[in-house]
């Protein structure tokens, strides 16, 4: 299309404000309607996956041979670790032995129903969020290999996040750590109620604890189970008091996720995408367990 | 002259130089280091290219281009915040324009100490952003960290966008 001269100057002094215009405006249009890119961002994934996937196999081949090299280097200290865990590990299998049988008879006697069959599978980090304000991964699995959005995402410490976006061959683990992440659980001892909500620090904060709530550091958090997001009982992390202000020291290396379970516990929790009432303009306080754990 | 290197027709292969490294540039901050929290802290390699280019041959590396590859870069980090980095690196390239001149002659550390003031601005402006979306005061530690490690980072890709720059036909060519 050819322009005449004046209009071309007008239409070019005008792109910049234009585009800075549309940019500011999807951003704060993305915070009211989440949903809206949600198709894009998993087609996008989907295609650029092979192309991350392939630029980050220099980098996790020199990671590979820098990590060869430092185990090489420590290996006496690991094995005599290895040796004193194994000790203690040993005594522990002992006990689970001996409870896993109690448990049994016990079982029988309730007549208890056990859990649906757990199926997972495991996936690579592909991707980093790689932003200032983002704690979310990755992964190159995907519906094809049976992910499903809330699902479960673990190493083999504990529990890393949960599923938000599927697409064919990928998914996107919101992280525990990460500001819109709101996960129910308890604790292990008190079986007291409280909220992991992220913050973008290393340590998640409890909230929602009952007043008279009594939290040492040092108690054992898991997974509450409210909400039928997760199954309860998912190790998540060991609480730690900073001030006044409770927080939870997740179990799983957070900083280091290479390889991750995506776990599938049959449960229902999640609401299909277009059952979610888009939040417009405000978010409603605190709700239901099922907004919390969105 | 790298001109004659370029037949005619492939001319704009040579011409769609920058665009093409900004995007590659902007994949990179997303590829895992296998270095511990580092995802969290990754250097913007983008605003990178976005400098090298402004400064260098504005007029190959569009508005348009520099639109597109924000949001592409937004899309695929999963943020809700989809315009963000555009709206970053358009501020960013305006910001730029006008001191070009400036930067043109002066020499690398010069230029190293203003891509370090643009990192901290484009950082300072995110942290402000979401914090006011997010109506909470965001911990600015790892913004903090991202600018110096952006700023650190800066001579290898400023050295990788010279090498690329070496293909660009002159201006007028």
């Amino acid at each position: 299309m050819r322009l005449s001269a004046p209009v071309k100057a007008v239409a070019q002094r005008l792109t910049l404000p234009f585009l800075i215009f549309v940019s500011a405006m999807l951003a704060v249009l993305g915070k009211a309607d989440v949903m809206l890119f949600d198709r894009v961002r998993v087609v996008l994934a989907d295609s650029m996956a092979p192309i991350l996937q392939a630029a980050g196999q220099p980098i996790a081949t020199a990671a590979d041979a820098v990590a060869s090299v430092e185990d090489i280097f420590a290996a006496y200290r690991q094995n005599q670790q290895l040796r004193e865990e194994n000790r203690r590990l040993l005594q522990w299998q002992e006990t689970a032995r001996r409870l896993a049988t109690e448990n049994e008879q016990l079982r029988n006697l309730t007549k208890f129903a056990p859990q649906d069959a757990v199926s997972s599978v495991t996936g690579e980090v592909i991707a980093d969020s790689g932003g200032a304000f983002l704690r979310n991964v990755m992964v190159n699995v995907g519906r094809r290999d049976g992910v499903a959005r809330g699902q479960a995402a673990m190493t083999g410490e504990g529990l890393v996040g949960r599923v938000i976006e599927v697409g064919e061959r990928t998914a996107r683990v919101l992280l525990l750590t990460d500001i819109n992440s709101h996960i129910p659980v308890t604790l292990e001892g008190s079986r007291e109620r409280a909220v992991l909500d992220g913050d973008n620090g290393d340590q998640p904060k409890l909230v929602y604890l009952q007043p008279k709530g009594e939290v040492k550091s040092g108690d054992r958090i898991v997974t509450s189970g409210a909400g039928g997001i997760f199954p309860p009982g998912l190790p998540v992390g060991i609480a730690a008091l900073d001030g006044s202000q409770l927080r939870v020291e997740p179990y799983a290396d957070l900083a280091r996720l290479d390889v991750l379970r995506i776990v599938n516990y049959g449960l229902p929790g999640v609401l299909p995408e277009t059952a979610i009432p888009a939040p417009r303009l405000l978010r409603a306080p605190k709700a239901s367990a099922a907004d919390k754990a969105r | 002259m790298v001109v004659a290197f370029w037949p005619r027709d492939l001319a704009f292969i040579a011409r769609s130089v920058p665009a093409i490294t900004t995007f590659f540039f902007a994949l990179l901050s997303l590829v895992p280091f296998h270095l511990p929290a580092f995802g969290a802290v990754a250097p913007s390699f983008v605003l990178m290219a976005v400098f090298h280019w402004t400064i260098y041959r504005p007029e190959l590396l569009p508005l348009s281009a520099v639109f597109l590859i924000g949001v592409l870069l937004d899309l695929l980090n999963g943020t809700i915040y989809v315009g963000l980095t555009a709206l970053v690196l358009l501020l960013a390239r305006t910001v730029l324009l006008g001191q070009r001149r400036f930067f043109i002659p002066r020499p690398f550390p010069i230029l190293w100490l203003g891509f370090l003031a643009l990192a901290a601005g484009a950082a300072l402006f995110e942290w402000a952003f979401v914090s006011l979306l997010q109506a909470t005061w965001l911990e600015p530690r790892s913004f903090i960290l991202q600018t110096l490690i952006t700023a650190a980072c800066f001579p290898i890709g400023s050295y990788l966008l010279a090498l690329a720059h070496r293909a660009v036909p002159n201006p007028g060519g």
